[in-house]
C-alpha cells in the first residue's frame, strides 16, 4: 500500500477512536463558543438591549410570565393592545419562547443566581444557537458522518442566515425554533432509520415545542409527510416508516393541540391535512400489506390496489368537499402569497407591507450564505449517490426550502440548516477525497484505518466513517437513471479502473483551496454580523467626520418620554410597527401593534393618518386617542419613517373605506409621491405630512427646509394644526409626538376656536331664517 | 410642619367653605366704569348678602389682574362696563375665554355698541344684530320710552333659574339670536312684539320692507333672546345680558304698574345665583361597580357577568352651603361602551337611599374594555359625565363549564376507546404467552 504522505502505523485503533471522539467534543464545544461570541456583537457595539419591534412584545410577556406564574400569563388579556379591543394574549401567543425563558429564568433563581430577566431574554437566542450547532451535527452526522457534522455545525454557527435573526437580544420565535426543527428532523431521521416509536415519540415532543414556539411549524407539519409520502410513492414503504410515522403523527397532533392559539387548528384548516391524509394513506398500505402477506392471490391483489386507489381518491374528494362546505377552513392569505407573490399586494396590503414578506433579493442569498450558495447544489447531488431515505429527506427539505426562501426574505431562515448540512456533506466529501492518503493503484480494501489523525482542526476527518461512505458507495449503486447519472459525475462509480488522486500536490492545492474558502467564510461571517445583523433598530449609530461612533437613541428617548409625562391610561396612536415598541417601552395602551389580527382597527389608524384633520378628530376622540406619534427621518436621513410608509397606510384604509381614500390622490398629476411644493392637496391636508413637517421650516431659519429622506424641499408655507399639538420632538425629529386637544369648552370646533385665539374675527353672521319667504 | 401647613390650608377651606354660599368660590371682581359704580348698589347689596367678596376694577386699570401666574385670581367675574370699547391689556376676547377654561364664571354685558364684548358673543353662537339697534316695544301702552320694555318671564324662559311669579322686568339694551349651540341656555326671551330697530322707533320704512321679505332680516320675537347664558363643557357658567340697566337701582326700584315694584332685583340675584353656580349644580360623589352578589369592585370582569353599577350624586344647597344627596333626576342612563354602546339602560333612583341611582345588567358577550359612561346634560343643570374604564375579559382557562351533558358523545369515545385498547393489549400480550415463539417486543405491530 502506498500513501501520499507518511502515516504512524503504531497507534492502536482505539487510540485512534478515543483521540477522534475527544477532538470532536473539543470542537463541538469550540463551535459553540464561536457561535455564541459571534452572536455578541449587538451587545458589544451597543448594548444588552431588546431589538426591533416583536422582541418587545415577547420580552414584555415573558415579564409577565416570570413576575406572575404560567396560570396568570395563559389567561392574560391585555388590555392595554388593540385598545379598546384588547388582546386575548394567552390564546394568542405561541408561548414556547416566554415559557424556554420562564424556565430558564427560575431555574437560575433557584441556583441563587439573581440574574435580571432581561439578560435571560437577551442571551436566549446566542445560547439556543449553540445547540442549534449540536442538533445540526447529529443531523448531518446522521447524513455522511462525523466529519461532516462538525462540519456542519461550525456552518451553521456563524451563518448570516441564521445569525440576522438570533444575535443577542433578537428575542424571538426563531431564537429557539430553529433548534427544534434541526432536532425534530434528526429525531424523525433517526426514528426513520431505526423504525423506532421512542424516537418517534421525541420526534412528536419536540414538534410539540415548535408548535408552541413558532407559527412556522407548519414546515414540519408537510416536511415531515412530504418525506413520507415521496418514500411511498418510491415503494419504500417498510414498517419503519410505519411505526415512526404513525408514533410521530398521532402523538405529535395531539400534543400540538394543547396550544391554545393552536387548538383544532391540525384538524380542520388546510395547512395540516397534508399530514392526516400521509397518515390515512399509510394505514391503508399497511392494511394491504398486511393482507398481502396473508393472501397470495395476484388478482386478489390487484383488486386490493383498487381498492387502495379508490379509498385515496375519495379522500381527496372528502377533502375537497369538506373545505367547499367550510368545516376545513380554506387556505389563509399568508399561504396563497406563498405561491403567487403578487397576491398580497393585490389583496392584503397589510401582508405585503412587511419588509421582511417581500421576495428575496439574489445578493441577500450570497450575503446570507457566501460560499454555501455555490457547494450547497454539490451536497444535494452527492445525496443522490447513496439516496438512502434520510438523504430523500435533505433533497426534498432543500427543494421546498429554496423555493420558500425566494418566495419571502424571512424564509432564508428555514433553508440556512439544509444549505449548511449539504454544504457539509458536499466539502466533508470533497476533503475526505482528498486528505485520505491512498494512492490509486492501491487496494480497494486497504486498511486505511490510521490515515486520518494528521488533520486539520476546521474538519477533522474520522476514518471509520469515511470507509463507511466509500464502502456504502462502491456496494451500493443506484439503479435509477439519476444514479446512474450521479455515478458516471462522481470519480467513485464503481469502475474497475484505478482512480484517483496521485501525489501530494494536488492534494494540497485542492485542500489549501477549499480552507481559504472556509476562512474567507469566517471572515465574511463576521463582517455582515458586526455590520449588518447586529443593529438592535431600537439604537441606531452613525459615524461622527472623525470616525467613531455616534449613538442615535431618538426611539428611547421618545418612549421614556411618555413613560413619564403623560399619565399611564393615555392612549397613544401610531402605525402598526411601534406598538410593541410602545406597550414594551412607554407602558402605554396603543390602538394597534405587530400582532396584526384586526385588518379594520389597522385600516382605521390608516385612515385617521391619511385624512384631514377635521375627518380624523372625531376617530381619534372615538378611540380616545391622547398623544398620536409618527416617526420622521427627513432631518437626519432615516428612510424608514412614516413618510415612506405612508402609502401603505393609504392603501390599507384604501381597501376599508374605497369611498373616501383614494390612493391616487396622494400622488401629484405626473403620478409621483413627492412631498414638495408639488405634492397633492390631499397629501398635504393629511395627518401625516402635517404631523411630519409640522414646524420643519423653522430649523431651516425660515427658509424651505430639505428633506434629506426624500431629497426634495418643503413648501415654504408649513403645515398648520388646529387639532393637535405638538408634545415632544426628540433630538433628531426621529420620534414627533402629538397631543390630541380636548373639545373646545364653547362647544366651536377646534379650527375656528384657534382662529379666534389667533385673534381673526368672525364673519357677522344673520339668525337662520325660520320661516320660508311669502312670494 | 407640612402636616401643619396642611391643617392651616384645610382650616382656611373650610372656613371659606362656610362664608361662601356658591359652590365654587365667593370672590367676584366687578369690572365697571368708575362713574357708573354706583348705579348697581342694589345688585352689589345682593351679592354681599350672599356672602360674596366684592372687588372693583375700572376697565383700564391694569390690577387686580384677572389671570396671575395662569391661575385666575376670582372665583367669579362681571364686565357692567358694557360701552367700553378699549379695555386693559388682560382683559380681551382671548382672556375671557381662557377665564372659562380656569372654570370662572363670567356675567357680561352687552350694548348697542361695537365692543370687545360684541365680538366675542359670536363665539357663544349668539347672533347679535348691527349697532345701534336695540330692541324696541310699544306693548303694552306706557308712558316710558319703547326701548324700555317690561317683560314678564313666560313658560318657555328659564322656569328653574328663575323665580316662580316673578313680576315683569325692565330692560333696556339689544337682542340677541341664538345659533346652533346646544350648550346655550336661554333665561329671558324678548316679547313677542318686540323688534330691534334704530333708536328713534324704527322708521317705517323698515318694518314694511322687512315686512315684504316676509320677516326675514326682522330683529323680532319672543325667538329672539335678551339674557341667556350659557354652560361650557367643563362647567364654567357665562350669563350674557341683552344690557346692564337690567341690573341698576333705577329700574329695580322702578314700578311696573301700580304699587307693583318690578322683578328686577329678583332676577339679577337669580341669575347671579345660576351664573355663580348655587342653584342647579350637581355633582358626582362616587360611582361604584362590582358584580352581583359582591361587595367590592373588579378590575377586571368576565363576559356575561351580572353587573352592578351605582353613582351616588349630590345636589348643592347653597342655603347651608352644603352637598345634599339628590334623587330628582328621572332620566339618567347608563352606556357600557366600547366604542359603541353596547348596553344602554336607564338609571333610575334607588328607593330609600338618597342620592343613589343604580341598575344591574349583564356584560356582553365580547371582551374588550369597556367603559360605563353617565352622561347627562340638561339646560341648565351641571353637566355630569363619569367614565370608568374596566376591561371585560374572556373567562379564565378553568372557568368553562365541564362536563357538558352534550359532550357524551366525546367522553364515550375516549372512554371506549381506551377500554378497547386496553383489552386488545391484554389479549394480544396474553395470546404471546400461548404462542410462546413470537417476538417479545412491543405490542400492536405486525409485519
Amino acid at each position: 500500500m502506498s500513501t501520499a504522505y507518511p502515516i504512524p502505523s503504531d497507534i492502536s485503533p482505539a487510540t485512534v477512536k478515543n483521540t477522534a471522539s475527544l477532538l470532536r467534543i473539543v470542537a463541538l464545544s469550540l463551535i459553540s463558543g464561536a457561535a455564541i461570541a459571534s452572536r455578541l456583537f449587538a451587545v458589544i457595539n451597543f448594548e444588552s438591549v431588546i431589538h426591533e419591534f416583536d422582541p418587545w412584545f415577547n420580552y414584555r410577556a415573558t415579564r409577565v410570565l416570570a413576575s406572575k406564574g404560567f396560570y396568570e400569563f395563559w389567561n392574560w388579556f391585555d388590555p392595554t393592545a388593540w385598545y379598546p379591543l384588547g388582546r386575548v394574549v394567552g390564546g394568542t401567543v405561541y408561548p414556547g419562547l416566554m415559557v424556554t425563558s420562564g424556565i430558564i429564568y427560575n431555574f437560575l433563581h433557584a441556583l441563587n443566581l439573581p440574574v435580571d430577566i432581561r439578560n435571560v431574554c437577551v442571551m436566549l437566542a446566542p445560547g439556543f444557537s449553540a445547540l442549534t450547532a449540536w442538533a445540526t451535527y447529529m443531523f448531518t452526522k446522521e447524513m455522511k458522518d462525523e466529519s461532516a457534522g462538525l462540519l456542519a455545525a461550525a456552518f451553521i454557527g456563524i451563518v448570516p442566515g441564521y445569525i440576522s435573526r438570533s444575535v443577542a437580544g433578537s428575542y424571538d420565535n426563531e431564537a429557539i425554533a430553529i433548534f427544534l426543527l434541526m432536532f425534530t428532523f434528526y429525531c424523525w431521521i433517526k426514528a426513520l432509520k431505526q423504525g423506532s416509536a421512542l424516537f418517534g415519540t421525541f420526534a412528536a415532543v419536540f414538534y410539540f415545542y415548535m408548535v408552541a414556539a413558532w407559527g412556522g411549524y407548519a414546515f414540519i407539519t408537510n416536511m415531515i409527510p412530504l418525506h413520507a409520502l415521496a418514500l411511498l410513492l418510491m415503494g419504500r414503504f417498510s414498517s419503519r416508516l410505519y411505526v415512526a410515522y404513525t408514533s410521530w403523527y398521532a402523538i405529535g397532533t395531539l400534543a400540538s393541540m394543547q396550544v391554545p392559539f393552536v387548538g383544532f387548528q391540525p384538524v380542520s384548516t388546510s395547512e395540516h391535512m397534508g399530514a392526516l391524509g400521509v397518515f390515512g394513506l399509510l394505514q391503508i398500505v399497511a392494511f394491504a400489506q398486511l393482507v398481502r402477506t396473508h393472501v397470495s392471490s395476484q388478482q386478489f391483489q390487484r383488486l386490493l390496489y383498487g381498492v387502495v386507489v379508490a379509498i385515496g381518491i375519495l379522500g381527496a374528494f372528502a377533502f375537497v368537499f369538506l373545505t367547499y362546505k367550510g368545516k376545513i377552513a380554506p387556505w389563509t392569505g399568508r399561504f396563497y402569497s406563498l405561491w403567487d407573490t403578487g397576491y398580497a399586494k393585490k389583496y392584503i396590503p397589510i401582508i405585503a407591507s412587511v419588509s421582511e414578506h417581500q421576495p428575496t433579493a439574489w445578493p441577500s442569498f450570497f450575503m446570507d450564505l457566501q460560499f454555501l450558495v455555490f457547494t450547497f447544489p454539490a451536497g444535494v447531488v452527492l445525496c443522490f449517490r447513496e439516496l438512502r431515505d434520510e438523504h430523500i429527506f435533505v433533497i426534498l427539505y432543500s427543494v421546498v426550502a429554496s423555493y420558500f426562501a425566494g418566495v419571502m426574505v424571512r424564509l432564508m431562515l428555514t433553508l440556512t440548516p439544509v444549505v449548511c448540512v449539504a454544504s457539509a456533506v458536499a466539502l466533508s466529501t470533497l476533503l475526505d477525497t482528498f486528505i485520505d492518503p491512498t494512492e490509486p493503484p492501491a487496494e480497494e480494501d486497504a486498511d486505511d484505518g490510521v490515515s486520518a489523525n494528521g488533520s486539520s482542526s476546521t474538519a477533522p476527518p474520522s476514518q471509520s466513517a469515511s470507509k463507511k461512505a466509500k464502502k456504502a458507495a462502491a456496494s451500493a449503486p443506484t439503479k435509477t437513471a439519476l444514479g446512474d447519472f450521479v455515478a458516471a459525475t462522481s470519480s467513485k462509480g464503481g469502475s474497475p479502473r484505478p482512480k484517483g488522486i496521485f501525489g501530494l500536490d494536488s492534494r494540497l492545492v485542492v485542500v489549501f483551496n477549499t480552507l481559504s474558502m472556509l476562512v474567507f467564510f469566517v471572515f465574511h461571517c463576521t463582517w455582515v454580523t458586526s455590520n449588518a445583523y447586529s443593529s438592535p433598530s431600537v439604537v441606531l449609530a452613525s459615524q461622527n467626520p472623525d470616525g467613531s461612533q455616534h449613538i442615535i437613541d431618538d426611539f428611547r428617548e421618545a418612549y421614556y418620554w411618555l413613560r413619564q409625562n403623560t399619565p399611564e391610561d393615555s392612549v397613544v396612536m401610531s402605525w402598526w410597527d411601534y406598538g410593541y415598541q410602545i406597550a414594551g417601552m412607554a407602558d402605554r395602551p396603543t390602538l394597534v401593534d405587530n400582532n396584526t389580527w384586526n385588518n379594520t382597527h389597522i385600516a382605521t389608524v390608516g385612515k385617521a393618518m391619511s385624512s384631514s384633520e377635521e375627518v380624523a378628530y372625531p376617530i381619534l376622540r372615538k378611540h380616545d386617542v391622547d398623544y398620536v406619534l409618527v416617526i420622521f427621518g427627513g432631518l437626519i436621513g432615516y428612510s424608514g419613517d412614516d413618510i415612506n410608509k405612508f402609502l401603505w397606510m393609504v392603501r390599507i384604509a384604501q381597501g376599508v373605506w374605497p369611498d373616501e381614500i383614494q390612493e391616487p390622490n396622494y400622488f401629484t398629476p405626473q403620478g409621483e409621491y413627492r412631498i414638495d411644493d408639488r405634492a397633492s392637496k390631499t397629501m398635504k391636508e393629511s395627518l401625516m405630512y402635517k404631523m411630519s413637517y409640522y414646524r420643519f421650516n423653522e430649523l431651516f431659519g425660515g427658509n424651505p427646509g430639505v428633506d434629506r429622506v426624500r431629497q426634495q424641499q418643503v413648501p415654504k408655507e408649513g403645515p398648520t394644526l388646529d387639532y393637535l399639538d405638538e408634545a415632544f420632538t426628540s433630538e433628531n425629529w426621529i420620534v414627533r409626538i402629538f397631543q390630541v386637544k380636548k373639545e373646545d369648552p364653547l362647544g366651536r370646533d377646534l379650527k375656528s376656536a384657534n382662529q379666534f385665539a389667533q385673534g381673526k374675527k368672525r364673519k357677522r353672521s344673520k339668525p337662520a331664517p325660520r320661516r320660508r319667504a311669502i312670494v | 410642619m407640612f402636616s401643619f401647613r396642611r391643617v392651616l390650608f384645610l382650616a382656611a377651606g373650610l372656613a371659606s367653605l362656610v362664608g361662601a354660599k356658591s359652590s365654587t368660590g365667593n370672590s367676584v371682581l366687578v369690572v365697571v366704569e368708575p362713574k357708573r359704580q354706583d348705579d348697581f348698589s342694589i345688585f352689589y347689596d345682593g351679592l354681599r348678602d350672599q356672602g360674596y367678596e366684592l372687588t372693583f376694577r375700572a376697565p383700564k386699570d391694569e390690577s387686580p389682574p384677572v389671570i396671575e401666574y395662569d391661575e385666575a385670581k376670582f372665583a367669579h367675574v362681571v364686565i357692567l362696563a358694557s360701552e367700553t370699547k378699549n379695555f386693559a391689556k388682560d382683559i380681551t376676547p382671548q382672556s375671557l375665554i381662557s377665564l372659562l377654561d380656569l372654570e370662572t364664571n363670567l356675567i357680561l354685558g352687552l350694548s348697542t355698541k361695537q365692543t370687545p364684548l360684541a365680538s366675542l358673543a359670536p363665539e357663544f353662537s349668539l347672533i347679535l344684530p348691527p349697532p345701534g339697534t336695540p330692541l324696541i316695544s310699544y306693548f303694552p301702552k306706557r308712558e316710558e320710552s319703547p326701548s324700555l320694555i317690561p317683560i314678564t318671564p313666560s313658560k318657555y324662559d328659564a322656569t328653574e333659574i328663575l323665580n316662580k311669579d316673578l313680576p315683569p322686568v325692565w330692560f333696556s339694551g339689544v337682542p340677541h339670536a341664538f345659533g346652533n349651540n346646544p350648550l346655550l341656555v336661554p333665561i329671558l326671551h324678548a316679547p313677542a312684539e318686540s323688534f330691534a330697530s334704530e333708536v328713534d322707533g324704527g322708521s317705517a320704512d323698515a318694518l314694511v320692507d322687512a315686512a315684504e321679505k316676509g320677516g326675514e332680516g326682522l330683529w323680532a320675537g319672543s325667538q329672539l333672546g335678551i339674557v341667556t347664558g350659557f354652560q361650557a363643557l367643563n362647567g364654567a357658567r357665562v350669563t350674557w345680558l341683552g344690557g346692564v340697566d337690567l341690573l341698576t337701582d333705577e329700574l329695580a326700584q322702578r314700578e311696573v304698574s301700580n304699587g307693583v315694584k318690578s322683578g328686577n332685583a329678583q332676577f339679577a340675584r337669580n341669575v347671579a345665583a345660576w351664573t355663580f353656580k348655587e342653584s342647579l349644580v350637581l355633582r358626582i360623589d362616587k360611582i361604584e361597580h362590582h358584580l352581583v352578589n359582591a361587595t367590592g369592585p373588579n378590575e377586571v370582569y368576565t363576559t356575561n357577568d351580572q353587573l352592578v353599577y351605582s353613582i351616588y350624586i349630590s345636589k348643592y344647597d347653597p342655603q347651608k352651603a352644603t352637598w345634599e344627596p339628590y334623587s330628582g333626576i328621572k332620566d339618567l342612563q347608563l352606556e357600557f361602551t366600547m366604542l359603541d354602546p353596547h348596553i344602554r339602560s336607564s338609571l333610575p333612583p334607588v328607593p330609600g337611599a338618597p342620592g343613589k341611582y343604580s341598575t344591574t345588567f349583564r356584560a356582553p358577550d365580547r371582551h374588550g374594555v369597556f367603559k360605563f359612561v353617565v352622561d347627562w346634560k340638561r339646560k341648565g343643570w351641571t353637566y355630569l359625565h363619569s367614565s370608568t374604564t374596566v376591561p371585560v375579559v374572556p373567562p379564565r382557562h378553568d372557568g368553562y363549564p365541564r362536563f357538558l351533558s352534550a359532550a357524551w358523545p366525546y367522553y364515550a369515545g375516549a372512554i371506549s376507546t381506551s377500554m378497547a385498547f386496553f383489552l386488545f393489549s391484554a389479549i394480544w400480550l396474553a395470546g404471546e404467552v400461548q404462542h410462546g415463539n413470537k417476538r417479545a417486543g412491543k405490542a400492536g405491530k405486525t409485519e
